[in-house]
């Protein structure tokens, strides 16, 4: 979890093809590590129970403590404000300024200049809200 | 009128920018990530290298030889081993080591019983158990020749193995095995 923690930048929405195979080779991996050379149902049920209790636990942990929430899910991150770019967080969550701006065109917004503040999401998903003077177009 | 306990006030605690919009951004948290980021990333480097090179079994810094002072036995084996992952231990034997056309050799218990052995080439004519261990008869034309003995630990730890010609002193040896 760590792993993916740290070696994926971007998650849910914005997954690149590549981030795609990493995500399940990094399961193929793991499972062959605990699975070894015993393929019993034991095995198997135990291991479930396990990753499930692993899960439970962690979401409790989760739900107590922001710190911990913020470990494992971490913050959301301003990419852009009224000021400008925000480059040290663009550049060290490697977003570009185009993914930016595709995002702001499903919104409907023409340009750079028709965003109010562009957020990445904990998820990894870009929020971005326009200038109250550009409204998103109709769908 | 009732209360209903579990219905509290709405109160926002996401900070905000510019006391516009809450997007609840904390980036000091977000500079000591970076820097435990930065940290991580050099100890997967680190590990890689440290693979690479045999730190964890199957590489350059794992490899061992031992011999006895003539050379009439050399073994070639594994000091860092890798649980249940097979690996090769060869023991190849000087002009010294044969006699009558053979080659005894006396293996301790922990070769078979903590590293595993599967199986041994050529097939040892004679396989007696005793002394701790089990001692083998390989017919051998004559020198070099070299006797394998296919190894796979079932389960970590730090073992001590001996290997003794017969009549001669034995190369005891420690294997770490790792996870």
């Amino acid at each position: 979890m760590l792993v993916e923690r740290i070696v994926e930048q971007r998650l849910g929405k914005q997954l690149t093809p590549f981030e795609f195979v990493l995500i399940f080779y990094l399961g193929g991996l793991t499972l062959t590590g605990m699975v070894g050379i015993e393929a019993s149902m034991v095995n198997g049920v135990c291991q479930i129970l396990t990753l499930a209790l692993c899960h439970r636990t962690l979401s409790m942990l989760r739900f107590r403590s922001d710190r911990v929430m913020k470990v494992l899910d971490g913050v959301p991150l301003i990419l852009m404000e009224a000021r400008g770019w925000r480059t040290d967080t663009l550049r060290r969550m490697m977003v570009q300024d185009d993914d930016v701006m595709n995002v702001a065109r499903e919104q409907g917004i023409r340009d750079l200049s028709g965003i109010r503040i562009a957020v990445l999401e904990t998820f990894g998903q870009i929020a971005v809200i326009p200038k109250p003077q550009h409204p998103p177009r109709d769908a | 009128m009732t209360r209903e306990s579990f219905l509290n006030p709405v109160e926002d605690s996401v900070p905000k920018v510019d006391d516009e919009i809450a997007v609840g951004e904390d980036l000091d948290f977000q500079r000591r990530w970076w820097r435990f980021e930065k940290l991580v990333w050099t100890v997967f480097l680190i590990v890689i290298v440290c693979d690479l090179a045999g730190l964890f079994g199957r590489g350059w810094l794992a490899k061992a030889e031992a011999s006895t002072p003539d050379r009439a036995l050399i073994v070639d084996y594994e000091r860092i081993e890798r649980a249940n992952t097979p690996s090769t231990m060869t023991l190849r034997f000087g002009p010294a080591a044969i006699r009558n056309g053979h080659v005894q050799f006396h293996v301790s218990d922990a070769v078979v019983r903590d590293l595993g052995a599967q199986r041994i080439a050529p097939q040892p004519s004679t396989s007696t158990p005793g002394r701790g261990g089990i001692s083998y008869v390989v017919p051998v034309t004559a020198a070099p020749a070299a006797v394998q003995i296919q190894l796979q630990p079932a389960a970590p730890g730090r073992y001590t193995f001996k290997i003794q010609l017969a009549d001669a002193a034995p190369i005891t040896r420690r294997v770490l095995v790792l996870p």
